[in-house]
């Protein structure tokens, strides 16, 4: 590629396809990128005003040093890990769900509806809820996946359209007859205690983690080992091919929204019956964005997912404590995390191709 | 009658963000490059442009044009990764938006710009002209980028329609082999175009803030960006139909406020779903309605790169 664009100079840069890089080569690509992106980020907030030092006692000291806060990062990780997956597991069959927070929404309604009205015996709500909340999700995220099936109408647009539906509608119930009796607030009435995802006895972590990491299995074993894992590589490698070889593209699309949405859906549960104990007008805020990046970052693979979740909820939890001490908004978090990742999809740049200087 | 005046005075200005955006969409992508980021170039360009009338002083005008600038240095590191780090353009697109989001509200709040209110740009009145009944606010009472508007498209028209670098454009979106091999600057042609085309959308965005609003919020844009993105699909990546487009949200927008000054019994969060529905439908509607397969750019969203040719 001759960016001079005049042939008689001496020098050009020369573009070409390399051959497959080694996984060591990649790795040390992968860091230097997530360094670098590191580093722009540390920079921004000390022009925001925070003392290198604090950072290291925020982001590290702060957090690994107390049980209460490394707990804090597990709780916030749950959420992560899910909308990871649910992201993760649209993607492979080349479906761009933005919608993931609409979803939420959705997923949580079910899941709080069951409660406030209290669906079933006591000893099945949290059951009832959770599968609640994974069709409320499904619900949200059916309209978008047959009309890009039927129609070919973008999924990225129409999914993101539904957010805000989503979002309206949300509002309208806390604003309107769903409003806490007790306190007035906007937000949902307190669950009951068996509303609420058991404590499982270490510092404030809950069963929501037990469920993300079954989630994460059986998304694992979906994936690598079943039948339609395999057909979703297909598909993901050439849809043509997909199509040829028989598989039924559009209701393999269609099954993994219907997961995608399912799993989102059962987020905005465990959010709500895992952290937040009732229905707040903003508990979804920013999981729609972190799930997508969390699922870029770890090429949509659950054991990536797991880490990549871990590393964004020690952002999230150091970016809070910035928030009391420093009022660093939270919206630096999401700006960290988009400057990382733009970081390693440009990095893909160095993976792929060789630059080299030609001599004439 | 009082309700239709006060209403179809109230479009042009609804519209005109929308027909910005547009624009600088459909210069964007007709060079072939698939911009996703729009709701972040918009953002940007609604910051910025609110920024500069608290901070700098009352000049509206220049607010608006520093609102476009400053989407355009965005659009410069989104051609930097889209164009010569061939990064997937949904990726990148989506980076610009999260990144916009969180750059915005992180400045505004640094520099004090959130709720603030400011007079930002009025309408022009031109005398007798505006006192025309009926005809005289819709057509003679608007604030001056609306007219600026409708010239950026007849030049714009002309611009890519009748020029031969229009021409150069639109082939680069169509195909980028046969334009390099004519001697044609693929790089360059692309990254004028998103240069251009998130000048528009910073356009639009100030525009939010500077006449409609005046005022900054975060998240003020409230998912325009992704309307537009929605329109251009709808308009086929063609002017005149975008025109259409435009206006007929820019009619929505302006209907929902008039809903409830006459005393329209609807649920307030229903009204406010309304843009969006309308959008959903109108995508639903054009796909049911025809094969847009043909009209859309045929390298839109592949990155060129001379050796990955066949």
């Amino acid at each position: 590629m001759n960016y001079s664009g005049n042939i008689l100079t001496k020098k050009r840069l020369n573009l070409e396809v390399r051959e497959p890089l080694g996984l060591l080569a990649k790795t040390i690509i992968l860091l230097v990128s997530v360094l670098f992106g590191l580093s722009i980020s540390i920079f921004i907030l000390i022009l925001s005003g925070v003392n290198a030092s604090d950072l290291w006692n925020e982001f590290i000291i702060y957090i690994f040093t107390s049980q209460k806060n490394l707990s804090a990062v597990l709780v916030q990780a749950v959420p992560l890990i899910i909308v990871g997956l649910s992201a993760a597991v649209a993607f492979r069959a080349k479906f761009w769900n933005i919608g993931i927070e609409g979803q939420m929404i959705f997923g949580a309604i079910a899941a709080t509806f069951i409660a406030t009205n209290d669906v079933g015996p006591e000893s099945m709500r949290l059951t009832l809820m959770f599968l609640a909340a994974a069709a409320g999700g499904i619900g949200w995220i059916i309209l978008p996946a047959i009309i890009k099936i039927r129609l070919d109408v973008n999924e990225i647009i129409s999914t993101l359209l539904m957010n805000y539906i989503a979002f309206n509608f949300l509002l309208h119930l806390l604003y309107g007859s769903w409003r806490d009796p007790l306190t007035g607030f906007p937000n949902s009435q307190q669950y009951d205690t068996f509303e609420n995802l058991p404590l499982i006895g270490w510092q404030s972590l809950n069963f929501s983690i037990v469920i993300a990491l079954f989630l994460s299995a059986v998304i694992f074993w979906l994936f690598v080992f079943s039948r339609f894992g395999y057909m979703l590589r297909v598909l993901h490698s050439n849809a043509n091919m997909a199509q040829s070889l028989g598989i039924r593209v559009g209701i393999l699309i269609f099954l993994a929204t219907i997961i995608s949405g399912a799993l989102a859906g059962i987020c905005g549960f465990a959010v709500s019956a895992g952290i937040e104990s009732r229905m707040t007008q903003s508990f979804f805020v920013g999981y729609g964005f972190s799930g997508i990046l969390i699922a870029f970052l770890a090429r949509e693979n659950p054991i990536g997912i797991l880490i990549v979740s871990l590393l964004f909820s020690i952002l999230v939890i150091g970016g809070q404590s910035l928030q009391v001490f420093y009022q660093i908004p939270f919206a630096m978090v999401q700006l960290i995390q988009a400057i990382i990742v733009m970081c390693v999809a440009g990095s893909e740049f160095f993976i792929r191709y060789r630059i080299s200087i030609l001599k004439r | 009658m009082d309700f239709l005046v006060f209403w179809l005075s109230n479009v042009p200005s609804f519209a005109a963000p929308f027909a910005l955006g547009v624009l600088g969409m459909i210069i964007c992508e007709r060079s072939g490059v698939l911009n996703l980021g729009a709701e972040g170039f918009v953002l940007v360009g609604a910051m910025s442009g609110a920024g500069v009338l608290i901070s700098l002083g009352d000049y509206p005008l220049s607010a608006i044009i520093i609102a476009g600038a400053s989407a355009s240095v965005l659009g410069l590191l989104f051609g930097f990764l889209v164009v010569l780090l061939r990064v997937n353009q949904v990726i990148a697109g989506l980076i610009m938006v999260f990144l916009a989001q969180g750059l915005t509200s992180l400045i505004s709040r640094n520099m004090g710009w959130v709720n603030k209110p400011f007079s930002g740009l009025g309408r022009l009145d031109f005398g007798f002209l505006t006192d025309i009944p009926f005809l005289g606010p819709v057509i003679f009472g608007q604030d001056i980028i609306v007219y600026i508007t409708i010239l950026l498209y007849i030049f714009s028209f002309y611009f890519i329609y009748r020029t031969n670098i229009g021409l150069q454009l639109r082939a680069v979106g169509e195909n980028p082999d046969a334009v390099d091999a004519a001697g044609g600057n693929v790089i360059l042609l692309r990254f004028m175009a998103i240069l251009i085309g998130a000048f528009f959308l910073g356009v639009a965005g100030g525009y939010l803030t500077v006449v409609v609003a005046k005022i900054w919020v975060d998240g003020i844009s409230g998912g325009r960006g992704w309307i537009i993105i929605a329109l251009v699909i709808f308009a086929r990546w063609q002017l005149w139909r975008s025109i259409v487009g435009a206006v007929l949200f820019g009619c929505i927008e302006a209907l929902i406020p008039r809903l409830a000054a006459v005393g329209v019994q609807l649920p307030q969060y229903f009204i406010l779903m309304l843009p969006y529905l309308v959008t959903l439908f109108v995508m639903i509607w054009s796909n049911l309605k025809g094969n847009n397969k043909q009209d859309t750019p045929l390298a839109l969203g592949r990155p060129y790169l001379r050796e990955e040719r066949h």
